[in-house]
């Protein structure tokens, strides 16, 4: 049930074979029993009342849209009336907003059901959900049977991250956990961990959806961004999300209403581009043989696949890193403790009056020691390095510079695309998911760096661009492939996803219960037969495969009606 | 226990601050002055013209217009001058994160139509910046406003004031106008130095401000004064900002510097915490004559932030990070441009005509600036050019110049002369405004209609309205019941002349050796006699 | 096997338009341990050949580069560093209200710096900066009617510290302490 797309699953709601409470629960159960850090906050009693009245709608026949009854998660920088949003900082750790963010007041209103608030890294800075206030994010991918077996791994020390920043969205739709979820893409940070985890991961083209109430990263490049288990799930999502919000003056109107995807869209005489660029230092062999076996397979569809050149690409992540830098130096100053937030130092005296900590002479101060403490390094380096791009005698040298170079890479696309090339065809990320041992080697700048250099030219131009998981890596990790298109193409650019999706069969998860009693995740999607046949597709014993899968058949007896 | 109300922006204002139990009460330390500028002003031609010679002043003003709107600039909270504390305040204002600005078209249409007024050139494209600083009545720690590309640019604010040896001689100037850039206003800070914290109060906090930038054109108080007073003026005949500077609708900061003609500037300094025309010319006249002196002691000016002392009268140093100040300026990218339009035809296509700004009909609505209202006031009256400045400079005393003239068969001149003298007078020396005028112009033409149709002399007339003023009974009753009628009947005349020549011998003999002018002396006594009641025709021809 | 078995099971499901689930027609739910047939068996003696073709032998496509087309920028083409002496850290410290006080502070920012160097390779003449992709749209304007504020208790409530309807901070207008004194004031705030 739980692997069901949107469509099958709304369906099934709709026709009584599913009932919403039970989805719910069931949601809520496979969150306790992974423990993949995916959540910050798990809001199950509220889950429920919402499922409980998606239940009495569903009955009456009279639901709110085609999410009525859906469980999805929202990244935790998305702004949740009365819920805890922390954007995983120590800063905002028992901030409860007083609104709804646009995008998340769209999916109550169809009536989705919202099971939680997904980890991330700190104010979204970071491509491995590793830099978080409330711990990393493990890949569920890291606890299914390809990996564990290819490997060895262990499943305490050698875990995988998760991508990020949204990595907590991306691990929460592929772990079973939501059917869709919210994540940010500011310069990949849904793409990345869509890419890791093997979801559908679109990055919408710049002001189709609000940002009214997102946490902002970087303004002028932030999008909420959508992530599920299907393109056409994706296409359902962006229907509902899209269009203009008058609460965000940068919205701009739909060019259509979108529903669903033509099933039987045709590749045939679309001209795909393939950005030489993007063939970047360090790029794996297998996301590269992923690259060229999907180039080949539009071929064979009909397409016209062309080699491009995107000239500035390389200049792109510094580009962004100047312009990010400078935005977070910028977007953080509100964030004192004064209005909202954190504000540490504050005592009670014997009269119960509260009063500074004697250390705290002036507001400056107050300001210091309440961001020393609330912001981790991450995000305290950027501010500094912001704040000395746009000091006056760096401003035109640093700045404007990066303004000029976006240019130039905006420039870049509108070139390829008019010239007739309809989509580009792109990795996602240079390799599959890293051990977060390895990855925490390496500083964050360094890791950004990396992470997001085939991701964030796209927001740098303000185009729609989506990760299509592909193939599982010789690791037996995710591996993702990226399209672009020109901007308001979304549609377009989720057709062709579905079209590669619909051909390269990528595996979803299973989960079984763990010999161990630690909640493990193996393949699914697979034969049963096969699975017991062989009785070691995961790395569960067999026998309480066996018992459970009794389990499951006894309990079609309490299945729905 | 005294308390600083403090904004961040630009504005130091003083407030007392009195403190009961948990209670808080403000009062204005300050009593509000009340435009009755430009003529109260103190003359400091000395200070002007003779330094010429030596050392001059230049001045230059940064103003800050508050916009007279329903809600703030960028959210749709509302704008209103007294509200419980933090009780104006939207999620936006309180820089909830995840808020995002949304510009309010009112706020524009201001700005376009002051520029215009003001004879600037409209950009059509212009851009917002943030400007950022931390203070903590600032609470996004940046101010969205136009560093880049403002609003309007290069405009002229041709001012008068009075000159000349009697000070009735109109004389025109003109300021350039740098810019006006759309910006946030900040919120206020009340300073509790006795439980050393800060009180933060948001209702202002977003409050749209236009800032005008004036050219160091200026040389003395007077000049900023008068200039500052003009845009008063526009602003209040536009509607587009209410202009009380007490109430800090209007915040004058004055970048002020001395030199010898022909030499760059000198340095500057800026006065800020001024708020009343009044205190600004003192404030400029001051700090000139400070900065004279340090020069001409053989010291240097610092550059730095003053605050005006009203109390004191003295500008004294404030402390703030001149030194370290960078504001990092960054295009605010929440806020695409803003684009104005010349006319419907040219709005692009799927733009709304009511939604956009278009100039032409902001043109057109422009209502009657005051310059025009002084030239139509000589020509249709036949006033004079400084009495048109007084009835067109005082709120209100225009309206009441009229209402009066329509209710009499008095002259303008004669009307002028008593609104500009005997009402503003009293006024003046209450510190009122016209509004509250205890005689109504209803009142006042009666009084006057009584005068021309000769019931009553001027002089018992000047009475009259000071016996109006503080009685409130009309001009009729007082005149009736104190029995002040003109004494026409002649034998009674007689009787009182012929006391007052038998009992001045000698007067009566130096008149008749040909000294006419002791025959005023007697005219004089007579009148004591009658309070004022003789018709001094007949009582001439009695005499 | 059992790895490249699964790796195969998405090869040979090239060729499969996604099947509907049974459950949906068939009225009943499949509860998870049960998994959906989606080939036949016989399918599966496929599999080893399309994982070696995958990841060894398939043919590359021309159209996708086989090796990186640009290197990282050399050093040496960079100007040189900038030097970023103490006080300009402590400036930039004391606007930015963010505390470093250690050597690891410094050397972040000079990496970024130096990173951000790498802009200085591209020529730019003649180039316009661009703020926003949305550059040649018109701002949208709002109706000057009041739908907000009047929220204080709602807002009051998110602050740590107020009094009566005012939030409370210190007093204002005092600098920051010396880095020295800064570095007491932060020290209970290690964690």
């Amino acid at each position: 049930m739980l692997s069901l797309t949107i469509k099958e699953v709304s369906l099934a709601l709709r026709e009584g074979r599913i009932s919403p409470t039970e989805l719910c629960r069931r949601c809520l159960d496979r969150i306790k029993k992974t423990h993949l850090n995916a959540y910050i906050s798990v809001t199950e009693d509220l889950a429920l009342k919402q499922a409980q009245e998606a239940e009495t709608r569903l009955l009456q026949g009279v639901p709110k849209g085609p999410l009525d009854g859906i469980p999805f998660a929202v990244k935790d920088n998305f702004c949740t009336e009365n819920i805890k949003t922390t954007c995983a900082s120590r800063m905002l750790r028992d901030y409860t907003p007083p609104y709804n963010a646009t995008v998340v007041q769209k999916l109550l209103d169809q009536g989705a059901v919202l099971v939680g608030k997904t980890n991330m890294d700190e104010f979204a800075m970071g491509a491995g959900s590793t830099d978080g206030a409330f711990g990393p994010v493990r890949n569920p991918w890291s606890y299914a049977a390809p990996y564990r077996q290819q490997t060895g791994a262990s499943p305490d020390s050698d875990w995988v991250i998760a991508g990020g920043s949204s990595g907590g969205s991306a691990a929460a739709v592929a772990s079973l956990t939501s059917y869709l979820a919210l994540g940010s893409d500011t310069g990949g940070s849904t793409r990345n961990p869509g890419a890791l985890c093997g979801v559908v991961a679109l990055k919408p083209t710049y002001g189709l959806l609000s940002r009214h109430g997102l946490i902002p990263l970087v303004n002028s490049m932030d999008v909420p961004g959508i992530i599920t288990r299907s393109a056409n799930d994706a296409a359902i999502v962006l229907g509902i999300l899209q269009g203009l919000d008058r609460r965000d003056s940068t919205t701009i109107p739909a060019p259509s209403p979108l529903t669903e995807l033509p099933e039987d869209f045709d590749v045939k005489d679309m001209c795909i581009g393939i950005p030489k660029e993007y063939h970047a230092p360090g790029l794996s062999a297998q996301t590269l043989a992923q690259w060229s076996h999907v180039a080949d397979m539009l071929e064979r569809g009909g397409a016209r696949v062309e080699q491009v050149s995107l000239p500035h690409t390389q200049y792109s992540i510094v580009c962004y890193r100047v312009l990010c830098h400078a935005e977070v130096a910028s977007n953080m100053a509100r964030f004192d403790g004064l209005q909202y937030g954190m504000r540490d130092y504050l005592l009670l005296d014997a009269t119960s009056q509260i009063r500074l900590h004697p250390t705290i002479l002036s507001t400056d101060a107050l300001y210091a020691t309440t961001r020393h403490e609330g912001f981790n390094d991450v995000v305290r380096g950027r501010i500094l390095s912001g704040n000395y791009f746009l000091l006056k005698q760096n401003y035109q040298h640093y700045f404007v510079k990066a303004q000029k170079v976006r240019r130039l890479i905006a420039n870049d696309f509108k070139q390829v695309f008019s010239s007739g090339v309809d989509m580009l065809l792109t990795p996602t990320t240079l390799t599959d998911a890293a051990r977060y041992s390895d990855f925490t080697q390496e500083d964050n700048q360094t890791r950004s760096a990396q992470e997001d250099v085939f991701t964030q030219p796209v927001n740098i131009a303000g185009l729609p661009a989506v990760s299509v998981p592909i193939a599982l890596s010789k690791r037996g990790l995710p591996i993702g492939l990226q399209l672009i298109g020109p901007a308001l193409q979304d549609k377009r650019l989720l057709s062709v996803a579905q079209w590669i999706e619909q051909r390269v069969g990528f595996p979803s998860i299973k989960f079984s219960p763990s010999a161990s009693g630690v909640a493990l995740i193996c393949l699914n999607k697979n034969l049963i037969m096969f699975t017991l046949g062989t009785c070691i597709f995961c790395s569960c014993s067999p026998i309480y495969y066996f018992l459970y899968s009794v389990l499951v058949v006894l309990s079609r007896g309490f299945g729905y009606s | 226990m005294c308390l600083y109300f403090n904004g961040s922006a630009s504005q130091k204002q003083v407030f007392s601050f009195a403190m009961a139990h948990s209670c808080f009460v403000f009062l204005s330390l300050h009593v509000c002055s009340r435009g009755f500028l430009c003529l109260v002003v103190p003359c400091l031609d000395s200070l002007c013209l003779s330094a010429s010679q030596q050392l001059v002043g230049v001045v230059g003003l940064e103003i800050h217009a508050q916009i007279n709107s329903n809600t703030k600039l960028f959210s749709s909270s509302p704008v209103c001058f007294l509200a419980p504390p933090n009780s104006l305040v939207s999620f936006f204002d309180a820089s909830l994160p995840g808020t995002l600005p949304v510009l309010n078209r009112r706020c524009v249409e201001a700005a376009v139509m002051t520029g215009l007024a003001l004879d600037c050139t409209i950009n059509r494209k212009s851009l917002f910046d943030r400007k950022h600083y931390f203070y903590a009545d600032l609470p996004a720690g940046y101010q969205i406003t136009q560093q880049r590309r403002p609003i309007a640019v290069d405009g002229m604010l041709t001012y008068s004031l009075l000159g000349g040896i009697k000070r009735s001689q109109v004389i025109k100037k003109n300021v350039h106008i740098k810019q006006i850039q759309l910006e946030q206003d900040s919120g206020k800070s009340l300073h509790d130095d006795v439980r050393s914290q800060t009180l933060i109060d948001l209702n202002r906090a977003g409050v749209g401000l236009m800032e005008l930038v004036m050219e160091p054109d200026m040389s003395c108080g007077e000049e900023a004064a008068a200039a500052v007073r003009e845009l008063q003026l526009i602003l209040q005949a536009l509607g587009t900002c209410q202009g009380n500077m007490s109430e800090g609708q209007l915040r004058v900061d004055a970048n002020v510097s001395v030199h010898r003609p022909g030499e760059p500037l000198g340095i500057r300094t800026e006065v800020k915490n001024i708020n009343s025309v009044r205190y600004l010319a003192r404030a400029i006249d001051y700090e000139i004559q400070r900065q004279i002196d340090i020069l001409q002691r053989g010291g240097t000016v610092q550059n730095e932030t003053r605050a005006y002392d009203a109390k004191l009268g003295e500008t004294i140093p404030m402390r703030d990070k001149e030194g370290l100040q960078d504001y990092r300026f960054m295009p605010e990218p929440n806020l695409p441009p803003l684009i104005v339009f010349e006319d419907n035809a040219s709005l692009p296509a799927g733009i709304d005509a009511c939604q956009a700004v278009v100039l032409q009909k902001i043109r057109e609505g422009l209502p009657e600036l005051p310059s025009v209202k002084r030239d139509r006031l000589v020509q249709m009256y036949g006033i004079l050019p400084e009495h048109s400045f007084t009835l067109v400079n005082e709120d209100g005393l225009m309206e009441y110049f009229e209402a009066v003239l329509k209710e009499t068969k008095a002259g303008p001149r004669k009307v002028t002369g008593w609104v500009t003298n005997e009402l503003l007078g009293q006024l003046r020396q209450q510190d009122m405004s016209v509004a509250q005028s205890l005689i109504s112009p209803l009142a006042l033409a009666e009084l006057l209609e009584l005068q021309e149709t000769g019931h009553i002399s001027s002089s018992v007339a000047k009475q009259v309205f000071q016996e109006m003023w503080s009685s409130g009974k009309t001009a009729l009753q007082i005149i009736q019941e104190q029995d002040l009628g003109l004494i026409s009947d002649t034998a009674q005349l007689h009787s009182i002349c012929q006391k007052v020549v038998d009992s001045h011998p000698d007067e009566v003999h130096a008149i008749r050796n040909g000294n006419k002018k002791v025959l005023n002396k007697l005219m004089g006594l007579v009148k004591k006699e009658t309070r004022g009641r003789a018709d001094p025709v007949l009582l001439l021809m009695r005499l | 096997m059992s790895i490249s078995s699964l790796c195969a099971t998405r090869r040979v499901s090239l060729t499969i338009i996604r099947p509907s689930f049974s459950f949906l027609t068939n009225g009943h739910s499949i509860p998870y341990g049960v998994n959906f047939i989606r080939r036949t068996p016989s399918c599966s003696q496929s599999r080893i050949t399309n994982v070696t073709r995958l990841f060894s032998s398939r043919p590359h496509n021309p159209k996708v580069p086989e090796v990186p087309t640009w290197k990282p920028v050399a050093e040496d083409q960079l100007p040189t560093p900038a030097h970023i002496p103490a006080d300009l850290v402590d400036k930039l410290e004391r606007l930015a209200l963010v505390d470093f006080r250690t050597k690891q502070g410094l050397a972040c920012l000079e990496k970024a710096i130096r990173f951000a160097d790498q802009l200085h390779v591209v020529d730019t003449s003649g180039v316009d900066p661009m703020d926003s992709v949305l550059e040649d749209r018109a701002l949208y304007l709002r109706d000057d009617t009041v739908m907000e504020g009047d929220c204080a208790e709602e807002l009051l409530q998110l602050s740590k510290n107020t009094v009566e309807e005012y939030f409370v901070a210190p007093p204002g207008n005092i600098p920051l302490p010396k880095r020295e004194e800064r570095a007491a004031m932060l020290k209970h705030s290690e964690f």
